[in-house]
């Protein structure tokens, strides 16, 4: 147990991808470099040099003129992507903060983390908090082993192990902690239940999840089964941390997220870019992808062998179909992207395990999965750590506000790829945000409501 | 995945693939695929593949609402009776109710 939970820890979130609008250029500038080169042959004077500097030349012009209108494309783009996202964070936040509320269990502090030795049992403040340090940094430790682990089997190519490890740690989620969850959450509602049913049930369950997960199924059941899947990682942390503790991981986890992902030599951003090198994406099942667009419809066939093939080529292949920001944005970006949260995520936890499987992954990943924003699972187990956390207090305000800072990082996060395309780590920002509300609901706005409340006072 | 980018044969090979795989005691895979397909199944204009996932998808729809007509039968009765299995009820149950303090 323990192990998994650790695991699936890591964050890593990258929003999107970048250089969609690189890609774009660069082809528009194939064609008019095309275009160039056969006018040139067509006409036989000096076809060497000259030829070549007024192709680079035509190839620089098209951009700055295309440029404005793709921004705000993008940006336009960007705006729906985030409300496709804000509903999966929104539900995964609602089972959580709905299970906090109803089912005691995971209220309960009796079992504690192996990662996490000091159980904060002091009253002194002080010692609290030196609990809380050192606990958050054991916790960083395996997190940034697992990272690194992830990283170096991604980089050697034991994709064989990777996936048997995702997979494992998917179906120890299905199954232990789904069996759990389920028992829990009779126990609350006082439900009778019998064996039966309940192997029934679980077979059921667990098998398709891995079947969605880490195979073919339909997309929005594939979705359902991460969202579960994450908020049942958050109520195992939120339950198995000591409560200092929980909100220094959190910190540093965000911390660690923008370095992981930022940094030119952090491990989030090697693995993405090895899978662009690759032309790969990063496990799927570690992603959400919201798949707005299907812009490759048009050339199923031919589009797979080609993608094959043609490593590093992606792009060109689906250009063509739409206007260029739909497709190239959301292939090269989306991919992009979310090979980087996968692959940070993938590192730290073991959530779902991948599409890419035992094939070739790039056949399979471009044309299967769609084009989307993705956001890392691990984003979606921190955000719900953080506002199940604050609920898991009673207080309906501080909770509202969590969930509030959340989604406005959430957006501000997605502005910001709009605007620098490349992958961003999530979690800074709406992490940040979430901390700051909510010591501020609870310390400050709280008290005074309160205060306002009892003295019958009405602004 | 999305099957609108799938091609035919790869279609009706999923939706076989999903109707042997139901045998293994999974009706919700037999539910999955019925929904999944239907589209294909029935709204789509008439392909080669066509007629076969159609069979799959009928199939699979029956054998889910079977099991499922089986499963809510037995619930029923389990939650009826419960109390009146007496000493078996109790052994077959995984949460037993409790009262209220």
């Amino acid at each position: 147990m323990s192990h998994s939970d650790s695991d699936s820890v890591n964050e890593g979130t990258c929003l999107m991808d970048t250089l969609v609008n690189e890609a774009s250029y660069s082809r528009r500038t194939d064609y008019t470099g095309n275009a160039q080169e056969q006018r040139d042959k067509r006409r036989p004077e000096r076809p060497g040099e000259d030829g070549d500097t007024s192709r680079s030349s035509r190839r620089r012009e098209p951009n700055p003129r295309s440029q404005e209108p793709d921004e705000e494309e993008e940006l336009k783009y960007g705006a729906a992507h985030v409300i496709k996202l804000f509903v999966p964070v929104s539900l995964c936040l609602l089972v959580v903060v709905s299970t906090m509320n109803t089912v005691e269990f995971y209220k309960k502090k009796d079992l504690y983390l192996v990662y996490t030795p000091f159980h904060e049992n002091s009253h002194d403040p002080g010692v609290k908090i030196w609990n809380a340090l050192a606990n958050a940094a054991i916790l960083m430790g395996v997190i940034v082993l697992m990272t690194v682990i992830l990283i170096l089997l991604y980089k050697y190519r034991f994709y064989k192990t990777i996936h048997g490890w995702l997979i494992l740690s998917s179906l120890i989620l299905l199954s232990i902690f789904s069996y759990i969850y389920l028992l829990e959450v009779l126990r609350a509602y006082n439900i009778p239940f019998d064996y039966i049913t309940l192997g029934i049930v679980m077979w059921n369950f667990g098998t398709m999840g891995l079947i969605v997960i880490h195979w073919k199924g339909p997309l929005h059941l594939q979705q359902a089964y991460l969202i579960f899947i994450a908020a049942l990682m958050a109520l195992i942390f939120i339950k198995y941390l000591p409560e200092w503790t929980t909100w220094v991981v959190l910190g540093v986890i965000s911390i660690w997220d923008t370095f992981a992902v930022l940094t030119p030599k952090g491990p989030l951003r090697i693995l993405v870019e090895t899978a662009q090198e690759r032309n790969e994406q990063i496990f799927p099942a570690l992603i959400y992808s919201s798949t707005v667009i299907y812009s490759l419809m048009a050339t199923p066939t031919a589009g797979e062998e080609d993608r094959g093939d043609n490593q590093g080529t992606v792009e060109p292949a689906s250009p063509g179909t739409q206007a260029g920001f739909t497709s190239e944005w959301s292939e090269g970006i989306d991919s992009r992207v979310e090979s980087r949260r996968r692959m940070i995520q993938a590192h730290s936890e073991n959530r779902s395990a991948p599409s890419v499987s035992t094939e070739p992954p790039h056949v399979r990943i471009e044309d299967d999965e769609e084009r989307g924003v993705k956001l890392g699972l691990g984003d979606f187990i921190f955000y719900s750590v953080l506002v199940g956390k604050a609920s898991s207090y009673g207080d309906w305000n501080t909770t509202i506000a969590c969930f509030v800072a959340i989604l406005i990082g959430l957006s501000l996060t997605l502005l910001l790829l709009a605007i620098f395309k490349k992958a961003l780590p999530a979690l800074p920002i709406s992490i940040t945000f979430g901390l700051i509300f909510y010591f501020c609901t609870r310390e400050i706005v709280q008290p005074f409501s309160d205060m306002l409340n009892t003295s019958q006072i009405f602004i | 995945m999305d099957l609108s980018k799938v091609k035919n044969n790869e279609k009706l090979e999923l939706c076989s693939w999903y109707f042997r795989a139901g045998f293994f005691g999974l009706p919700i895979v037999w539910f999955v695929n019925a929904v999944w397909f239907f589209n294909e199944a029935f709204r789509k204009p008439v392909y080669e593949e066509q007629r076969a996932i159609k069979r799959y998808v009928i199939f699979s729809g029956i054998g889910a609402l079977i099991w499922s007509i089986v499963i809510g039968t037995w619930v029923y009765i389990f939650q009826s009776y419960r109390v009146a299995f007496g000493e078996f009820g109790d052994s077959i149950s995984f949460v037993i109710p409790t009262g209220v303090p």
